[in-house]
């Protein structure tokens, strides 16, 4: 046998070895993480009830129903509209598995763009789960995904995404259901689940729409609530309250030259208030060190440090970084604040309770408020 | 020392024992000095993290694929022949104008798909030979086209580096067009003359135009040139129609679009192609520049997991004020050696936030023209290989060289409007 033809072999063997290897990895994203819905939670529907094309799509996705005793008004947390954003996740199943509400009716979808959770993004080096330890010592572990939806489920990108409202954005923005909105039946599946959120929306009149997400320390939107033209005087009252609480929070009208996102089109499409939180995370930034479960977990950095003594940063950031737990008290707060001004505001309470407040979230960390993994739960994964 | 300089250099180091002591492929290289730098940085050998890296170039790479195939459909089908002939008779008497149409021409496929190697590949096809018989050396033809296709990519209406550095920080896809006309139009029809007037004033195009004319009616059965141009006319259509009407006509994609103008270009040829060999050679010729680029992938993948990608950030916007300019004038071509739309996304958003009293599209503008010279550094250098590939020349370093006083002129210029952005920002208004 020649030589090139022993190295052509050797070659096919171990290109055959990564291929199975990473196969079974990324083939084991595909999975879903565990949820389990608290006594709080009435109903769970499907994203598809409402557009029925995503049934059977990966883009067809859980929707929590809370609903109270009293008559109330109606909010909804999207958590996973960037499956990379683990607050925005992680708070949704906060409230999933601790809210009770008492007034109005309060709808969760833990995953926004179901599709983008089952994948990372390419030369991110991501980890594709994060654990959280609960108090009895038990491992809760959850899925850390992509800003976009998984090529497996929508290719080729176009060269250039023209959007619905006709921006021009690069094309693999195509696939970040936050430029899709207000979405398109007929159109790709980001923006039929984009449709899908907004078809729900005008079908229960949700009065409240509250999207989570985590940007970079160096983004200047961070640590804000963006929110629609409709929303700004709520928002106003929220981040004043917020504020004397002692948490920093900024407020950003929605610009009305950014299109496809959620605190625009959502507020222009719909009768909802559209409103967007943001908080800040390394594992998003340009300027991370090594890329790991820990630097998400515990949102600690001594680059981003190097970054902040340089004043690059629009966050404070030391030794201490910006823990998960911190990140998710934040947008706990957050919505929590945003119901009970929305009540005070517009005379339709939303009332939740059962949820830990920030300086709880803060001391005890997540895992304090996650539920008990049991055999069922196990199981029905 | 900084472990991740440390990093750093075992990565560069083990790239180059690669490359040049073990005489391996430039690709096969950086996927080793990948696997180096995980090991080194404590991950093992991160088989997931290697191949996600590789697959983020996918789409480059098939795009790579169906482009040669295309290319050498094209140039086997004798179609060629047939537009390079038409274009010299027509335009013979005109060698300026000539070289800044045909300049406009290698640019065209670039400014709508904002890509410098889709416009190199097609129009650079077309113009290469042109360029070639008016008696400009293969070297710099290659450059001219190499260079066009830089210009194209820089060119409105999608220039894909401003897109990612804006979807860094939020500022919409709007406004940069000036700027960037000013930014790629001046500086090609300058580098058009610079590289080709001289010989094409010394060569007798009358004589070859005549050539040509004989040679056309001595032939048996004349065709129409529009056939000839019918694989090309459908290449553009298909890449122009989803931007004029975005909502009724789905981009296909770069890939399909090749791959469409390759199989009609089959049916409009005067010579018939035989399809397997010539898709053969097409691969052939590519897959080394394939390999980089999959290479490159798992490089830059393995950079992020170890920290080294945020470690090379923060060092360079550790410079203190006045070498902020230096930094950007070097560090974002040096990248481009890796990946020049990479270099304007990683490199360029944190630049555009340090210069943030500054003029946000202008800067945003001209470092994306600064970024477009990293499709001529080595090892990726696309731009440059493509360049040499089309222009039929052996090395690639014979057209960089080449290259070299353009892409210090775009250098000069890139970095005055990044300098006074704000004065230049007035004067547009």
């Amino acid at each position: 046998m020649k030589k090139n033809q022993i190295v052509a072999i050797i070659m096919l063997v171990v290109v055959a070895a990564g291929c199975f290897i990473s196969g079974k990895a990324f083939m084991a994203t595909w999975e879903e993480d565990v949820i389990i819905p608290g006594p709080g939670v009435t109903e769970v529907r499907m994203l598809s009830e409402y557009f029925p094309g995503l049934e059977g799509t990966a883009g067809d996705t859980e929707i929590y129903v809370m609903e109270g005793e009293e008559e109330g008004g109606s909010v909804l947390i999207l958590g996973g509209t960037h499956a990379n954003e683990m607050s925005g996740h992680m708070t949704a199943v906060l409230f999933i598995e601790n809210a009770q509400v008492e007034a109005g009716t309060v709808y969760v979808i833990p995953r926004t763009n179901h599709s983008a959770a089952t994948h990372n993004d390419p030369q991110e080096a991501h980890p594709d789960t994060i654990h959280i330890t609960l108090d009895s010592g038990a491992v809760r572990e959850f899925r850390h995904g992509s800003r976009a939806t998984n090529p497996i489920d929508q290719w080729p990108d176009p060269d250039v995404y023209v959007n619905y409202m006709g921006q021009k954005l690069s094309g693999s923005e195509c696939r970040n259901i936050n430029r899709c909105y207000p979405g398109k039946a007929d159109g790709t599946l980001t923006e039929q689940m984009a449709y899908g959120v907004t078809q729900f929306i005008i079908a229960e009149s949700i009065d409240m729409t509250i999207d989570l997400h985590e940007a970079s320390p160096e983004y200047p939107t961070i640590n804000t609530i963006v929110a629609h033209d409709r929303a700004m005087d709520l928002a106003s009252f929220v981040a004043i309250d917020m504020q004397m609480e002692g948490i920093d929070i900024s407020l950003e009208r929605s610009p009305t030259t950014l299109r496809g996102l959620t605190h625009r089109e959502l507020g222009d499409h719909t009768d909802t208030l559209a409103l967007l939180m943001e908080a800040p995370n390394p594992a998003q930034g340009r300027l991370r060190g090594v890329t790991d479960e820990e630097l998400i977990v515990t949102g600690q950095d001594d680059l981003y440090v190097r970054a902040a003594e340089l004043g690059m940063l629009y966050v404070p950031f030391d030794e201490n970084g910006w823990p998960l737990e911190v990140r998710c008290a934040r947008h706990t707060t957050g919505v929590l604040t945003m119901c009970m001004e929305y009540g005070n505001l517009y005379g339709e309470p939303i009332t939740i309770t059962g949820m830990p407040t920030y300086d709880e979230l803060c001391e005890n960390g997540l895992g304090a408020y996650l539920n008990e993994p049991t055999e069922t739960t196990t199981e029905s994964t | 020392m900084d472990k991740e300089l440390l990093l750093f250099i075992l990565m560069v180091g083990s790239f180059m024992i690669s490359c040049f002591a073990l005489k391996l492929p430039s690709g096969m290289g950086m996927v080793i000095a990948a696997v180096v730098g995980a090991l080194a940085g404590g991950f093992g050998v991160p088989v997931k993290q290697l191949v996600e890296g590789s697959m983020s170039m996918l789409d480059t790479v098939l795009v790579i694929a169906a482009a040669m195939v295309f290319m050498k459909c094209i140039q086997n089908s004798g179609a060629l022949d047939d537009i390079n002939s038409a274009i010299i008779r027509k335009f013979h008497r005109f060698p300026a104008l000539l070289l800044l149409c045909l300049m406009v021409v290698v640019m065209f496929p670039g400014m709508i798909t904002g890509s410098s190697t889709a416009a190199i590949i097609s129009a650079g096809v077309l113009v290469c030979p042109i360029l070639i018989e008016m008696g400009i050396p293969k070297a710099k033809a290659g450059a001219f086209i190499a260079l066009g296709g830089m210009f194209g990519a820089t060119a409105p209406p999608v220039n894909m580096a401003v897109m990612a550095i804006g979807s860094g920080i939020d500022i919409p896809y709007s406004g940069f067009e000036l700027p960037l006309i000013l930014l790629s139009f001046p500086l090609a029809f300058v580098t058009a003359i610079f590289l080709g007037y001289r010989d094409a004033k010394k060569s007798d195009l009358a004589a070859m135009a005549q050539k040509y004319e004989v040679a056309r009616q001595n032939e048996e059965h004349p065709r129409s040139l529009w056939i000839s141009l019918i694989p090309l006319i459908v290449m553009v259509v298909l890449m122009v129609l989803p931007n004029i009407f975005p909502q009724q006509v789905p981009s296909v994609g770069m890939t399909v679009i090749f791959l469409i103008s390759a199989i009609v270009s089959l049916f409009t040829g005067k010579r018939r192609v035989n399809v397997l060999q010539t898709t053969r050679e097409a691969i052939d010729s590519s897959l080394p520049v394939m390999g980089i680029l999959m290479g490159v992938g798992a490089f830059i993948e393995v950079m992020t997991l170890t920290g080294l990608k945020g470690y090379v950030v923060v060092s360079c916007l550790s410079l203190p004020d006045t070498l902020l300019y230096v930094a950007i004038l070097v560090t974002i071509p040096l990248f481009g050696a890796i990946s020049s739309l990479g270099s304007a996304s990683l490199l360029g958003v944190p630049f555009v936030l340090a210069l943030i009293s500054s003029d946000q599209i202008i800067v945003t503008a001209a470092i994306a023209s600064l970024a477009s010279i990293g499709e001529l550094v080595p090892p990726t250098a696309l731009a440059g290989i493509f360049g040499a590939e089309v222009a039929g020349v052996d090395r690639y370093s014979k057209v960089l060289r080449k290259c070299l006083i353009p892409a210090l002129l775009i250098i000069v210029v890139s970095m005055l409007f990044i300098i006074f952005a704000n004065p230049i920002a007035s004067i547009l208004g």
